[in-house]
């Protein structure tokens, strides 16, 4: 079964082609800077033949109509007629409280997900626009929607509530809703899979650590926490997001700085974090360069983004009363051993214990890290969010 | 020979429907200068005509300036400015506007009289050198659009489209359409002010629209009020925004506009009307003859020193001196 993956973002579309259960990867790509000057497609085949397209690309159905052109071209295509293709999954970012996991995509989830446009109005219109692309360009072949904030519905309220007036639940839906749902599904899925144990017997935490970061806490398979809340702001300090800050202190600024809203809004998503720490840049490797320089600012940024992670790992190891396994994944949590080692130098009063060596240098590989004495197993598990999205896709249609 | 996009669209026959790639600016003074910087923040590619290459190197620093207030207000980040800036190119000459979608003259004359017979000049030279296709719009207040176009040999892509500052902060445009403006016009403006996150308000054509005409008279009476000596500058500033629910004061109001904008607006409206509410008040007359227009130049009914505003003190006849 041929499966095309799509994560149509606001002038961006990656995807996939899968062929399913084998899980071989036929041709992956980028069409890019849609609906602006220089749009452009970069096509790779599983063969290693590359190919970079220049043009114009207007809108989403245009990009995803040329994605196709090229996949089905003498050329550098990997399919010979569109027929060939079995199934779409989307990611979807906000899925609210309307599903609790992957879905096949009808009129009705489509008008679902279009109610969630308040909640991520910057990231769900174009994801509908995927949708609604394929639907006019390839009607008979059925879609699934991938949503990464369904994993966490198994929150339960006392979580993912805020100490705010519960009318504003009521009456928006005001709660955490977690991102990265996918990653952290997969990672965990992965983790159990190596070490063959029960998913649903272990407690885990997984630590999605990119430009963007979350921590879940996984119990029994289930996630029960995640350091992302009603919006990716929240948590962990990222690559320019603030993560958790005290809401009074957002007042105080706006006050003194005379700003409004929209405002805040670029100042938390976009200045704040470790560029806004270091004033250097948003990427670890610039901040960690200019650390061992002896800059000051960096340093404490580095030492504030570790610190966080720690504190969330000690929360969510007493928030499941015990711990079994912790999972570094994402461009950090994959690549940078440095953070990884003193994140896990601070947590030997769990009776962790793992291989310094292994560690040092290790980067985006599937390992386990802990030694056999250590009561917690720490592992690298490079994530693969596509890989969920076209495994759930299957998995729909072959139930269908 | 290298591949083409073109060819391997899916079924070949790709036609892209016809989208906004390109708006030329005519007459990029500070209101110009805003839009500019609004429209290619929305990933269209603008060029404006200004008269000399001074005058377009000191529209760059400017909008430098006014992107720079906004990154050290957290408003904005330096990769978005370094991509703004990528998109506005400026030039002397008309033929750079010739493949632009849209036109829009933003043109702000400082010389006495009305600007009518300038705004047709370049209506007719943007005419010459775009496509059948571009529509042609101007920002006027205050004069008509339907007497702008009817210079035009195709006076139906002409429209009103007036913004207003601060272009970054109000989500709405006055739309007015001229006794010609065909629908295909409407719909191609329609579309843009979507691309470019705002709201389009219809009015009919009427000198003044609706927020000019409106702005006019609290402004004229606030000056009445002034020279009454019933209250301060700043007290009545403060009055009508706790009271009025307004962001700024009468006075405030009038001096970011600028008060010859404002005194051309007057005069318009007065011509228009010969109502004596737009009559021109003494005072504000008085102001822009001394050069103290405002915010802009540093002085007109508050004093400005590095943006910060401060209160004049002396007598009202003495133009707020000592």
């Amino acid at each position: 079964m041929k499966i095309i993956v799509l994560n149509c973002g606001s002038s961006s579309i990656k995807y996939q082609l899968f062929e399913m259960p084998s899980q071989a990867v036929l041709a992956k790509g980028l069409v890019d800077k849609i609906g602006l000057k220089g749009s452009l497609i970069k096509h790779q085949r599983n063969d290693g033949v590359e190919v970079k397209l220049e043009g114009e690309i207007l809108d989403h159905q245009s990009g995803i109509e040329y994605l196709l052109g090229v996949l089905v071209s003498e050329k550098y295509g990997s399919i010979k007629n569109v027929n060939e293709i079995d199934a779409v999954g989307h990611r979807v970012v906000h899925a609210g409280e309307k599903f609790g996991g992957s879905v096949a995509i009808t009129p009705e989830v489509v008008s679902a997900l279009e109610e969630c446009i308040d909640l991520a109005p910057l990231h769900n219109p174009p994801n509908l626009e995927g949708i609604y692309s394929i639907t006019r360009l390839l009607p008979h072949i059925p879609q699934v929607g991938v949503f990464d904030t369904a994993y966490h519905q198994t929150m339960p309220d006392y979580i993912y509530l805020y100490g705010i007036p519960y009318s504003l639940y009521d009456k928006y839906r005001i709660r955490r809703y977690g991102f990265h749902g996918s990653s952290h599904r997969y990672v965990s899925q992965r983790a159990c899979e190596m070490l063959n144990v029960d998913i649903n017997t272990q407690k885990i935490i997984t630590c999605h650590l990119g430009n963007g970061a979350s921590i879940a806490a996984i119990k029994n398979g289930q996630s029960i926490d995640t350091s992302m809340g009603m919006t990716p702001l929240e948590g962990l300090i990222m690559g320019t997001r603030c993560g958790d800050l005290d809401v009074g202190a957002v007042l105080h600024i706006a006050n003194k700085e005379d700003i409004g809203l929209s405002t805040v809004n670029t100042l938390l998503n976009k200045h704040s974090g470790m560029l806004g720490i270091s004033g250097i840049s948003s990427d670890m490797r610039d901040i960690e360069k200019a650390a061992v320089e002896g800059n000051q600012r960096a340093k404490v940024a580095l030492q504030m983004y570790r610190y966080r992670v720690i504190k969330y790992i000690g929360a969510y190891a007493a928030a499941m009363n015990g711990l079994d396994i912790i999972i570094f994944t994402g461009g950090i949590g994959e690549n940078d051993y440095e953070t990884r080692s003193e994140i896990l130098d601070n947590l030997s009063f769990l009776g962790l214990e793992y291989d310094k060596d292994l560690n040092h240098g290790l980067r985006a590989k599937e390992v386990i890290l802990s030694t056999d004495k250590s009561k917690v197993r720490v592992m690298v598990v490079p994530t693969n969010e596509e890989l969920v999205i076209a495994k759930d896709t299957y998995d729909i249609v072959i139930n269908n | 020979m290298n591949d083409r996009l073109e060819d391997f669209s899916l079924s070949r026959t790709i036609k892209p429907k016809k989208t906004l790639q390109k708006v030329g600016i005519v007459g990029c003074g500070a209101m110009g200068q805003e839009i500019s910087i609004l429209i290619s923040q929305s990933g269209i590619e603008v060029a404006f005509i200004d008269i000399s290459q001074e005058r377009i190197d000191e529209v760059f620093e400017r909008m430098n300036r006014l992107l720079d207030e906004r990154i050290n207000k957290w408003g904005l980040t330096n990769n978005e400015k370094k991509l703004i800036l990528s998109r506005i190119k400026g030039s002397t000459d008309y033929n750079a506007i010739s493949d632009s979608d849209i036109v829009l003259e933003t043109v702000n004359t400082k010389k006495k009289g009305t600007s009518l017979e300038l705004r047709q000049q370049i209506f007719r030279n943007i005419e010459e050198v775009v496509s059948e296709e571009t529509v042609i719009a101007s920002n006027t207040a205050t004069l008509m659009i339907s007497e702008i176009a009817s210079v035009l040999k195709h006076p139906e892509r002409a429209i009103g489209l007036h913004f207003f500052g601060s272009v970054n902060r109000v989500k709405i445009i006055e739309m007015v359409r001229s006794v010609f403006t065909n629908d295909k016009t409407v719909e191609l403006i329609q579309k843009f002010t979507m691309m470019i996150g705002r709201k389009l308000i219809h009015v009919n054509e009427s000198s003044g629209n609706v927020s000019t005409r409106m702005l006019v008279p609290i402004i004229n009476e606030a000056c009445e009020i002034l020279m009454e000596g019933v209250a301060t500058v700043s007290d009545v500033d403060e009055i009508m925004k706790e009271t009025a629910g307004l962001m700024k004061g009468p006075f405030e109001m009038a001096d970011s506009i600028g008060l010859d904008k404002v005194l051309k607006w007057m005069e318009n409206l007065y011509a228009e009307f010969g109502d004596q509410k737009y009559k021109p008040s003494p005072i504000i007359k008085r102001l822009v003859r001394a050069n103290m227009m405002g915010r802009r130049t540093g002085e007109g009914f508050y004093k400005y020193t590095d943006g910060k505003k401060d209160v004049k003190g002396g007598s009202i006849h003495k133009l707020g001196r000592e």
